[in-house]
């Protein structure tokens, strides 16, 4: 390593001229943006905080509903992931590489296609109403399977699934055998296991896992319009609303700003919570 | 002299009460595969018992049966009487040093230790106490509050050592304990594992692949081969008493001579011969280089051989000389006459031998 502090300066400017270029830059444009307004379809440079006002008055509910749905979402997706990445790591023996493996092939698997997916499972002509029919379980196609927020949470977490699989299984990888063994020889039964040696060296995976699927399941547009009918408008839906159809950067702005700071705000508490109930007594 | 009577037999004064640990038929086959074939073994209270072996011979399949880790495939495991083939580990009155410690990354070395007591729900202060102690003996206290990632291997070692001690355990079992360790390290923790053996009384069960920690630790070895006990004994009756020829080379160092018994009298394939009494088979005779006498020390009426000096090294404690038998073998030989080093050359021929009083006539199977 050269020492010469130009030198070492030179080489860290690439990386970052390309983090203040693509990341900082755009998002703190996009937080000051949230704070104009637009008249006449023209950007007024005035600070204004009435596009906060807006998403308070216009767009509170929506918010709300999206932060709840979006929360459902990542807590089965990182429940359910869990239990398979535990899986994979401590069950499957031989046969874990091969499950990562698939979980990694459905992660390239198609967003879209995933969704048509569930389409063809819920809809009225789906392979769950036809089947209901053949068992003469019910005479006629049920409707309401689809376009409701249930086809959301269903979608979106199956989606999100190897998002959440991949960093608790990273986490998971870290705890030996020994450990779980050293654990059940002085005494510990599968739970205490569970929450005394397993959770608290897995709280990075949990987090991460958290996260992604909180997110992405909080932005998310697309899945909201294919599946979730029209009583389902989610925050995300109206961001792009505002921006697409009604040119509006600052009101969309203020409304990204404001799911951002939710989901932010609950991942830190997330974090706190986990501290608190995992810490070694 | 055959096998019988070569050695005294180990002191073990507690033999006559009923042991510790008693094996009786413990079998443990994968499929087809058998790990461990039916074995009978006991252990005594205040053991420091070795289980030693090449690798793949079972050795820690057994252990993991008497810690619980395991389940076999038939027997039984008896610890103080009571019958705990089928219970688990957190019930069986033993405790475990993993291969790689297995401490715990998110605790403190204290909380460590503290774990398993914490566990069993025992009042704080006594907790403290019994950890404190424990702490005292593998001399841990300027390490307390450390987490196990800031520790050496050594000290990792001994947090283990403490975690499974604080225990109190029946038995306390060590899977290979010291093989993670340079050889520095190494010698030193054998000698803390006695010290902490000694003063606490406790019975340890280890295993091991180094014979030479076995002989260093163990006033018992059992010696594995593919999934059987091939013998059982004090140190002493193990290497001077080696029941088959893997022992012999397994446990230290030997020479091995193939030969015939025919009519009483056994004639070696290097040349040489002595009476022995025996059925007619042929038979390999075992003597270890120390026992072995060289040119002009040779004691009367002993076996000797004629070769070549191959090879004569000064080693501190003895020499080690290399002769080579026409035959194709060889013999190693350690001597203590430094004088006669300067008398002999190599590629001299000489003659070497032993009296029959040190050697070990044994099957050749």
């Amino acid at each position: 390593m050269p020492r010469n502090p130009v030198v070492l300066t030179l080489f860290a400017l690439p990386a970052t001229l390309i983090f203040l270029l693509f990341f900082l830059g755009p998002f703190i444009y996009f937080v000051v943006m949230s704070f104009w307004s637009v008249s006449l379809f023209r950007l007024s440079r005035d600070f204004t905080l009435v596009n906060y006002l807006d998403v308070y008055r216009e767009y509170g509910y929506s918010v709300a509903f999206t932060f709840a749905i979006a929360l459902l979402i990542a807590v089965i997706a990182t429940l359910l992931a869990f239990g398979f990445a535990y899986l994979i790591r401590f069950r499957a023996g031989r046969l874990g590489p091969t499950l990562l493996f698939v979980t990694l092939i459905t992660m390239f698997g198609g967003y879209l296609v995933k969704i048509y997916a569930w389409r063809t499972i819920l809809g009225t002509t789906g392979i769950l109403n036809t089947g209901l029919i053949e068992l003469g379980i019910i005479d006629e196609p049920v409707s309401w399977l689809l376009y409701n927020p249930g086809a959301v949470v269903a979608t979106l977490t199956h989606f999100l699934l190897p998002f959440a699989v991949l960093p608790l299984y990273g986490s998971l990888r870290g705890i030996s055998d020994a450990q779980l063994a050293a654990a059940r020889d002085l005494g510990a039964r599968p739970l205490r296991m569970l929450i005394d040696i397993v959770l608290p060296q897995c709280q990075p995976g949990i987090l991460v896992a958290f996260m992604l699927t909180f997110f992405i399941a909080a932005g998310d547009y697309v899945t909201p319009r294919l599946v979730g009918g029209t009583a389902t408008a989610m925050a995300g839906n109206f961001v792009e609303n505002q921006f697409i159809t009604a040119l509006n950067a600052p009101q969309s702005s203020a409304l990204a700003v404001a799911i951002l700071a939710v989901s932010a705000g609950t991942v830190l508490l997330l974090r706190a919570v986990m501290r608190r109930t995992l810490a070694v007594r | 002299m055959t096998a019988s009577a070569a050695t005294a037999v180990a002191s073990r004064p507690q033999a006559d009460r009923p042991p510790l640990v008693r094996l009786r038929g413990l079998t443990k086959s994968y499929g087809s595969m058998v790990a461990v074939k039916p074995l009978d073994l006991d252990i005594q209270s205040g053991d420091f018992y070795a289980l030693l072996g090449p690798s793949g011979c079972g050795k820690t399949t057994l252990l993991r049966m008497i810690g619980g880790f395991t389940e076999p495939t038939a027997g039984t495991v008896e610890i103080d009487g009571v019958d705990v083939t089928r219970m688990g580990p957190e019930r069986r009155p033993t405790n475990m040093v993993f291969q790689g410690y297995g401490l715990f990354p998110h605790m403190t070395v204290r909380q460590n230790i503290a774990y398993g007591l914490k566990l069993a729900k025992l009042p704080a202060a006594e907790v403290e106490t019994r950890v404190k102690e424990i702490i005292g003996l593998v001399r841990l206290e300027q390490l307390a509050e450390r987490r196990p990632d800031g520790l050496s291997g050594g000290q990792a070692q001994r947090v283990a050592l403490a975690r499974a001690l604080v225990m109190r355990p029946r038995v306390l079992l060590l899977d290979e304990p010291l093989a993670a360790l340079d050889l520095q390290l190494r010698k030193a923790m054998q000698e803390e594992l006695r010290r902490i053996h000694r003063s606490i009384g406790g019975t340890f069960v280890f295993v091991t692949h180094d014979q030479g920690e076995a002989m260093a630790l163990a006033n018992r070895i059992a010696v594995m081969d593919a999934g059987a006990c091939v013998q059982e004994g004090g140190p002493e009756e193990i290497y001077g008493a080696p029941r088959t020829r893997f022992i012999s080379t397994f446990i230290g160092e030997a020479n091995v001579l193939p030969g015939r018994r025919q009519g009483g009298r056994v004639t070696l394939e290097a040349g040489g011969s002595f009476a022995d009494a025996g059925a007619d088979e042929a038979v390999v005779v075992v003597v270890r280089p120390e026992a072995m006498a060289l040119g002009g020390n040779l004691p009367q009426g002993a076996v000797k051989l004629t070769g070549r000096l191959a090879d004569s090294v000064f080693l501190g404690p003895y020499v080690r000389y290399r002769v080579e038998l026409p035959g194709g073998g060889e013999i190693i030989l350690h001597s203590q006459d430094f004088a006669l080093r300067h008398r002999l050359a190599v590629d001299d021929t000489v003659e070497v031998g032993w009296t029959t009083d040190v050697q070990r006539v044994l099957a050749d199977r």
